[in-house]
């Protein structure tokens, strides 16, 4: 067997067991026959040193997520796993689109862009006006919202642009971090680092949005981001208008928005009420894993680096959060093991096509 | 099957998945440009898969250039469909080389597509062959 050969047998791997034992040997010859050369050197080179081009790895990789994640031929197992990873996709999206809405909106508010309302708290107010630059930059998060809304409407390709995009001030911020940690000008930030990989799965996630994906109603997930929109203004309009401050922080408000999602799922049938999709219980419980790792992540840095006077506040709060993501997790992850037992477990690969007797 | 806060259990029903696979997939699908190109590629007779590969690029004048990964996507499902079946094997070079042939369904459903798209051609030639229309609002 030549190093080619070798190669893109490995590469085949990412393909389901089923699938490669029915398909391989024939996706091998094709290959290596498209590699072959008439000159002999030619082709002894490409043997020992050739490798799979990268569109030859992108149509791999494109045939896997269809056979993973759930397509019109795909076992129930896949098609329960590719809506669980899309729902989760969506989810993440709404929160990353509500929360870059919010965030713009009230960053023109500190910075005194909205003139008209009444003026932020002074410790809210940054101490040095943002440049242009930086304020266009901080700007770049919103690109959440047009990929949630195109999603929403059917552009997949435009809103995985738009995510991938909008993950580069977390590169950018990962990055400065990384040099300001290694000239020892700042301590180890693993919140950075955390919301920066929350951000690539994310857009790792929409490659479950492939071509045989069923549509997204619009109707509900766009009342959803107005319903996240409302709720994160009116928390933060409580927090300004409160004394005592009401601790608020990103993964703090993951993990109760999780929670609250959570337990409607979860006693939605006890109810009475229609039991929503099983797939939801997958991925409720991998958001759950995400807001849990989150949320630990970032005590982890208040403990370490510090957080001000409300240090153990917060530590409190957040370890309650934590503990309340954990009681939820349980079931979910019950649940979606109940959902997949119960799924019937057929081939990962249409029958395999057998030469007939002759 | 769409995706809900609240959608119903039924999405992974397994009558309904059958349905989705066997029938909806024969069905309501449009045929896709690769799959389109390969049922053409095997009407005259059985063919390898780099003899498909190569026969696409031939066909499609060199626009249509099938990776590997993509002509099984679309092989198999065409073999699941019953649109296209596995012919014969044969060895060379030490490689194994399976040969698939068109079916009688296969055969229908391409011609339906043919006509299909033949049929929306003639639409836009038409159009493009015909006087423009007066602009609405303009006077007679």
């Amino acid at each position: 067997m030549s190093r080619l050969e070798q190669r893109y047998r490995r590469l085949l791997r990412v393909l389901p067991a089923a699938y490669r034992e029915a398909w391989e040997e024939d996706m091998v010859a094709t290959f290596l026959d498209s590699r072959d050369s008439e000159d002999a050197e030619a082709a002894q080179f490409a043997a020992d040193f050739g490798r799979p081009s990268w569109s030859e790895v992108a149509s791999v990789a494109g045939l896997a997520i269809r056979l993973r994640l759930d397509t019109a031929g795909a076992p129930p197992r896949s098609v329960a796993w590719g809506q669980a990873v899309r729902l989760v996709a969506l989810m993440g999206l709404l929160v990353h689109a509500a929360v870059a809405t919010v965030g713009a909106g009230l960053g023109l508010w500190v910075t005194g862009k909205l003139g008209w309302l009444p003026a932020p708290p002074a410790d809210w107010v940054p101490a040095t006006p943002l440049s242009a630059w930086q304020t266009l930059w901080s700007l770049t998060g919103l690109l959440w919202l047009p990929a949630y809304v195109g999603l929403l409407l059917g552009h997949r390709r435009a809103a995985q642009l738009l995510a991938a995009l909008a993950v580069l001030p977390g590169v950018a911020a990962a990055t400065s971090a990384t040099v300001d940690l290694a000239a020892g000008a700042a301590p180890l930030l693993l919140t950075i680092w955390s919301n920066l990989l929350v951000g690539v799965l994310l857009v790792l996630a929409l490659a479950a949005f492939h071509q045989d994906a069923p549509p997204v109603r619009r109707r509900p997930w766009l009342v959803a981001l107005v319903v996240g929109v409302a709720l994160l203004l009116g928390l933060f309009l409580l927090e300004w208008s409160t004394d005592p401050w009401v601790m608020v922080d990103w993964p703090g408000l993951y993990c109760v928005a999780l929670v609250g999602v959570a337990v409607a799922h979860l006693v939605a049938p006890a109810l009475g009420r229609r039991a929503w999709t099983p797939s939801w219980s997958l991925a409720l419980a991998l958001l759950a894993l995400a807001s849990f790792g989150l949320r630990v992540l970032s005590l982890l840095d208040y403990a370490l680096v510090g957080a001000g006077g409300q240090r153990s506040a917060l530590l409190a709060v957040g370890a309650t959060e934590a503990l309340a993501v954990l009681a939820v997790a349980g079931p979910l992850a019950r649940r979606a093991a109940d959902v997949l037992r119960r799924l019937p477990p057929l081939p990962a690969a249409p029958a395999a096509p057998s030469p007939p007797t002759r | 099957m769409t995706i809900s806060p609240m959608a119903d259990l039924t999405d992974l029903d397994l009558p309904r998945y059958l349905a989705d696979r066997y029938i909806m997939a024969m069905t309501t699908r449009a045929m896709t440009e690769p799959a389109f190109f390969i049922l053409t590629a095997l009407v005259d007779a059985p063919r390898h898969g780099y003899g498909i590969v190569g026969e696409v690029a031939e066909l499609s004048g060199g626009r249509v250039q099938l990776k590997v990964g993509t002509l099984y996507g679309v092989l198999d499902r065409l073999v699941e469909q019953g649109l296209v079946e596995p012919d014969h094997e044969e060895v060379q070079q030490g490689r194994l080389r399976r040969y698939y042939r068109l079916t009688q369904p296969g055969r229908n459903a391409l011609a339906a597509e043919a006509e299909r798209q033949a049929a929306n051609a003639r639409a836009a030639r038409q159009r493009l062959g015909a006087p423009r229309p007066a602009k609405a609002g303009s006077a007679s």
